[in-house]
């Protein structure tokens, strides 16, 4: 179909309707991004030309005073606390789904399969349903309001989804290659760090960011468990932040843009990746 | 003498060969276990323990502080049948939420799906910009949103104005009888990325050659999409289906974000009440026992996708 299509958008004398095409396709991609194009512009100019003007006016000047100023009340802390989670929970989890997906996949192994439902369950469950019992644990182990509780939880939540993507793409690669390596006499740890990590390296960079992107936006755990201001992390501090500036809107956009800049690089470096990913976890 | 001895060499061996099998083997089916426990560990104490720890409280009439914990049976679950007007709300605004999320991100995404799967210049851009919110914070698109809405400065409302028709501006977010549609549609913006990209990976799976032979036969479009491509992607509509209904019954920080229930409880939902009456109201066994209806509501549709994605084994 699409080659058919194709053919017909460019088929000369017919620009008339690729002209419409674009044009319509556009239009929509406008609507579709204008709260994006409104959380810039609002970033970009001062309180009042925001208050005469509206939101969906190009600014008068640029007033980049409002990333610094809304860095300094406090998205600095939250920005760098986001960090910490996200760089110890991705790369701790991949390690762990990743060896959990190759027991499931590589080693022979009778309960497989009832193993990998049990791990689904956690794709399903609502967060609610976990939230009074954890709340009793993380005081029992003093983790309530650290950054290292949450991590754990962050850690155990993603476990499910790490498994779905990393056993998918395990099951791409060959029995006969690690059968040759048993052969050979490589124990199963060596071929896990030698030959199954290594081939999978696409869906580690595709679970690395979907795991990260979806760490870095967690919001329920962090405002359940996180209870001390300084210890916040980005969605969480945003929100809050939202309700102690709600007339800020300027310094809140700017606020809002800063914890959207990392999520967008990762994004248009490594677009094909979430497709990939996607595409793991279904298949 | 020979003859005595040479038995009692030989012997030993099978026996310790037996034995060194033995014992590897019992590594070996050790092993997966050894590769499996951290992550199975640390999933059931996070997740799998308390879910079901959670079952059990809501058995019970219980603060949350107090030792003392009453067995009351399905007491809770009891009240907020009968007793509990704002359960009814969150009931039927996870209804209404539940079928949104089933009809508009799901349509959207097979729409867009099938029109940037065509490949002309600047596809990859246009791509880009339709799945773009699916990567923001549904906290930050709850903010983003709530701008959106504002009744004087927000961009709705500035818009109708500008095209001749503010008798259809309002309040959005202000008025109980209308304020969880607002919320909903800031929640398929964000929600039609996922299927979009889901249905964009099935189409790359229906084979050239039988749209080409359909098209050979004279069937146009439509026609080529109803009996081609659209059956071919069942398993991926089944798929599509499952996770944004499982998503739409998870909804809870947008809800937050934008009007934490209100205003007079009318956009609350399951999610958002159980916290109510769980860390504000201290009704424990009330709060596990939404939890656990919640769940019960995603059972319905998880265990056709739980199904489906073990049964490719």
């Amino acid at each position: 179909m699409s080659q058919a299509l194709e053919k017909n958008v460019y088929l000369p004398g017919k620009s008339a309707k690729v002209a419409l095409f674009y044009a319509a396709l556009a239009l929509a991609a406008v609507i579709w991004f204008a709260p994006v194009i409104t959380l810039v512009l609002t970033a970009l100019k001062d309180a009042g030309d925001f208050a005469v003007n509206g939101a969906f006016s190009l600014p008068k000047s640029i007033r980049w005073s409002n990333f610094t100023e809304a860095w300094d009340t406090g998205v600095k802390n939250y920005f760098w606390n986001s960090v910490i989670v996200t760089g110890f929970k991705v790369p701790v989890g991949i390690i762990l789904e990743s060896l959990a997906a190759f027991a499931l996949t590589h080693m022979r192994f009778k309960r497989a399969d009832r193993v990998f439902t049990y791990i689904l369950i956690g794709l399903i469950v609502p967060i609610q349903m976990t939230l009074v019992p954890l709340t009793l644990l993380m005081n029992a182990l003093n983790l309530i309001d650290t950054l290292t509780g949450l991590t754990l939880l962050y850690i155990g939540f993603g476990v499910p989804f790490g498994v779905l993507v990393m056993r998918g793409f395990f099951r791409t690669i060959p029995t006969a290659i690690i059968e040759a390596a048993r052969i050979d006499g490589a124990s199963y740890l060596r071929i896990f760090f030698r030959i199954a990590l290594p081939l999978a390296l696409p869906a580690v960079v595709s679970l690395c960011i979907l795991d990260g992107v979806a760490t870095w936006n967690e919001f329920i755990l962090a405002q359940i468990f996180l209870r001390s201001d300084e210890l916040r992390t980005l969605p969480l501090g945003l929100v809050q932040f939202s309700t102690q500036f709600s007339t800020q809107y300027d310094q809140l956009a700017a606020a809002v843009l800063i914890s959207v800049v990392p999520i967008v690089l990762v994004f248009l470096f490594f677009q094909r990746y979430f497709v990939s990913g996607m595409g793991g976890a279904v298949k | 003498m020979a003859t005595l001895e040479q038995p009692l060499k030989i012997k030993p061996l099978p026996v310790r060969k037996a034995h060194a099998r033995r014992t590897r083997e019992d590594y070996l089916r050790f092993l997966p276990w050894l590769f499996l426990s951290p992550a199975l560990a640390i999933y059931s104490i996070v997740v799998v323990y308390p879910m079901v720890y959670s079952a059990y409280l809501s058995l019970f009439r219980w603060d949350g502080i107090s030792p003392a914990k009453v067995f009351v049976g399905l007491q809770n679950y009891v009240t907020l049948f009968t007793q509990n007007e704002v359960f009814w709300i969150a009931l039927k605004n996870n209804a209404i939420w539940l079928v949104a999320a089933l009809l508009l991100p799901t349509s959207l995404g097979l729409g867009l799906a099938l029109l940037l799967n065509l490949k002309f210049r600047g596809s990859a851009v246009f791509r880009s910009i339709f799945y773009f919110p699916a990567v923001l914070s549904v906290a930050v698109v709850g903010l983003i949103w709530t701008w959106i809405y504002h009744p004087d400065l927000g961009l709705l409302n500035q818009s109708l104005s500008a095209m001749g028709l503010k008798g259809l501006t309002r309040n959005w977010l202000s008025d109980p009888r209308i304020a969880v549609y607002p919320v909903i549609i800031a929640a398929t913006w964000n929600a039609v990325g996922l299927p979009m990209l889901l249905f964009l990976a099935g189409l790359q799976t229906v084979p050239m050659d039988l749209l080409e032979a359909a098209k050979i036969d004279g069937a146009g479009p439509i026609r080529r999409f109803i009996h081609v491509t659209f059956p071919l992607l069942r398993e991926t509509t089944l798929i599509v289906l499952a996770i944004t209904a499982i998503n739409a019954l998870k909804a809870y920080d947008i809800v937050y974000a934008m009007t934490n229930g209100g205003p007079a409880n009318s956009t609350q939902l399951l999610s958002t009440w159980m916290y109510f009456l769980t860390y504000n109201y201290n009704t424990v066994g009330q709060g596990t026992a939404i939890a656990v209806i919640l769940f019960s509501l995603t059972l319905i549709f998880a265990i056709p996708y739980i199904r489906l994605m073990t049964r490719k084994t």
